[in-house]
């Protein structure tokens, strides 16, 4: 019995090891109080780099009863994972202090949100895949309220919560439709039950469909995107930037796995509702963010937007696709750590500034801060030679040779129009009147990552071969020859 | 895809149909068929025949609440011990040892919310 249940737990090791120090960190804790909260995250942070170390020898296979499996796939997505989280944490050390949020809780919610992502990722199973949104969800839920003397915070949180719990309902009713109608919850069991002649059930589609709203939710993608602007400006920026960089990662990753190792054989079906999802969000994305003044609220029009192009390519439905989809996340992520980083810089007098505007004659007040502001905004807009315009020109690619000329076309139609809103930052940074300066007591381990960041969107072309053949065996994973 | 699959839900379909009607129906015929003469002491609320005193929503402490979650934590441990303990005979040492972990985890919760104060009632 114990050796049929517990088989290769070891490919849960850093999932395992996590768990156990967020529950050693919540008990020291709360024995030190809140004045151990910078402590915390850097203990946090350890704890990922060494998961991350863990994560390497860790053997591909699946484990507990087939519920849980690790491959090449699971593992390069864990390892963005890991880093997005590392610079999370890092960055959320200064921020609270100089926000004066001192929660030992935070770093905690945040290893038990990433052990939930990890769980998610490596997912063989409907009910793993509901374990690890829960634990990752729940966690998200409370980090966003973290700051409970802000009424912006609370609502966050508590707008978070409402529509969060709806969309796991929605996934747990698809999850419920699909038991119902192919009698399996296993991904290995399902696959093969649909692979026969009566694949096209109209329960097991409709199964599927509620489980992709309900992740499509999860990354935020139109029309499950309202809570993203509420919930983006009102959580701490730190928090925001957690919520930006990780969880969607995630969860486009579920995505991908349940489709293409659970559903491949209802690829045209899902193909429908994934390029909807995918246009709609593009064109929100874009339009959306035209008119905004908060730079929390822009930065969360820009990620329902890049949602949309990442899934151009899982809607090609190719492993090519998939490859193209790693490498926009890996490289959206590199980008949105730099972005947020710097949005934590803008604070005047000790006070946190938000607005656009606040970034004007940015040139002249700090040049190095704006340069670098300006690097990432020609990556996010997709301008050559920066990191972004490789993922989404991947993206592009995959569509093409998928023989879907008119999403592409549409992909880059409204990634002209995203271009403005990206620019304009640039424009208002280098051309308009300078206001005030920012506070320039800036803590180094923000700098770090800010440098760190740039240096990669601008070295990628140099070394692009780091991220493509990690994504490429990631994405030969879920392809069996 | 077959329709005979929808054909099943039939039934189910014609039950919504008649529902539904007789509900209008009766909804209809009271308003088309019986007398009205409103007044504005017909039209005013009735509630045992006093004007209502207060709101019905009464503010009360957060603590309750604190309570009542905890208490359902706990109440649900239990919900998970009594089948276990059913049949922990079939189950082994694997069994007994999954709970155990349950159990220390719960703990830990406990240790947490103790530290926090969450059971101090002042």
């Amino acid at each position: 019995m114990i050796d049929l249940a517990l088989d290769g737990y070891m490919s849960a090791l850093p999932e395992i090891f996590l768990a156990l120090s967020g529950l050693v960190f919540l008990i020291a804790g709360v024995f030190r109080g809140n004045s151990g909260t910078t402590f915390l995250c850097y203990s946090a942070a350890f704890a990922f780099v060494f998961s991350l170390i863990l994560l390497a020898g860790v053997n591909t296979g699946e484990a507990f009863s087939d519920l849980f499996i690790m491959d090449d796939f699971a593992r390069y997505i864990k390892v963005i994972i890991l880093l997005g989280a590392i610079a999370s944490v890092v960055y959320a050390a200064s921020f609270l202090k100089d926000e004066q949020i001192f929660r030992f809780e935070y770093p905690v919610l945040m290893i038990f949100a990433v052990v939930g992502m990890m769980v998610m990722v490596s997912a063989n199973d409907l009910l793993t895949v509901y374990l690890g949104l829960e634990l990752s969800s729940l966690s998200l839920y409370v980090l966003a309220a973290i700051h409970r003397e802000s009424i912006k915070s609370s609502e966050a949180g508590l707008k978070y919560f409402v529509l969060g719990a709806i969309s796991s309902g929605f996934i747990l009713f698809g999850c419920s439709l699909i038991y119902g109608f192919a009698g399996a919850t296993n991904f290995d069991d399902i696959s093969v039950l649909l692979s026969g002649d009566n694949s096209l059930n109209i329960g097991v589609i409709f199964g599927m469909v509620f489980i992709l709203s309900g992740l499509a939710f999860k990354i935020s993608a139109v029309p499950f995107h309202m809570w993203t602007p509420d919930v983006y400006e009102g959580a701490p920026t730190s928090v925001t930037a957690f919520f930006a960089i990780v969880p969607k990662i995630a969860a486009i990753a579920l995505i991908i796995r349940i489709l293409f190792e659970v559903f491949p054989s209802m690829s045209e079906q899902w193909q429908q509702v994934v390029v909807f999802i995918s246009v709609a969000s593009m064109a929100i994305g874009a339009f959306g963010a035209i008119a905004q003044k908060n730079i929390k609220r822009l930065m969360a029009y820009s990620s329902i937007g890049n949602m949309g192009y990442a899934l151009i390519g899982v809607a090609a439905a190719t492993q090519n696709g998939v490859y193209s989809v790693l490498v926009y996340v890996t490289i959206y992520m590199v980008m949105t750590v730099g972005v947020f980083g710097i949005i934590m810089c803008m604070r005047k007098r000790g006070y946190a500034a938000e607005s656009i505007s606040d970034l004007s004659g940015l040139s002249k007040n700090s040049p190095v801060m704006a340069y670098g502001m300006a690097i990432l905004m020609f990556s996010l807009s997709g301008i050559p030679p920066m990191a972004g315009f490789f993922g989404k020109f991947m993206i592009f690619e995959a569509a093409v040779n998928a023989e879907m000329y008119i999403l592409a076309v549409i992909g880059v139609l409204l990634s002209v129009v995203a271009a403005y809103y990206y620019l304009r930052v640039i424009k208002i940074m280098f051309f308009d009147e300078a206001e005030d300066r920012f506070d320039c007591d800036i803590a180094f381990s923000r700098r770090a990552m800010i440098a760190i960041s740039v240096i990669l969107i601008v070295a990628f072309i140099f070394y692009p071969n780091i991220v493509f053949d990690g994504a490429m065996s990631a994405s030969l994973a879920l392809f069996p020859k | 895809m077959s329709d005979s699959f929808l054909i099943e839900y039939l039934p189910i379909l014609i039950f919504f149909v008649i529902a539904g009607g007789a509900a209008i129906a009766a909804v209809a015929m009271s308003y088309m068929v019986g007398q009205q003469n409103p007044d504005p002491e017909k039209n005013s609320q009735y509630e045992c025949g006093f004007e209502a005193f207060a709101e019905s929503r009464s503010k009360f402490d957060v603590k309750f609440y604190l309570v009542a979650i905890l208490f359902i934590i706990f109440d649900l441990e239990i919900a998970f011990l009594f089948p276990w303990a059913i049949v922990l005979g079939d189950i082994g040492m694997f069994g007994f040892w999954s709970m155990v972990l349950f159990l220390g985890i719960l703990t830990v919760g406990f240790v947490y919310e103790w530290k926090k104060g969450a059971l101090d009632w002042e």
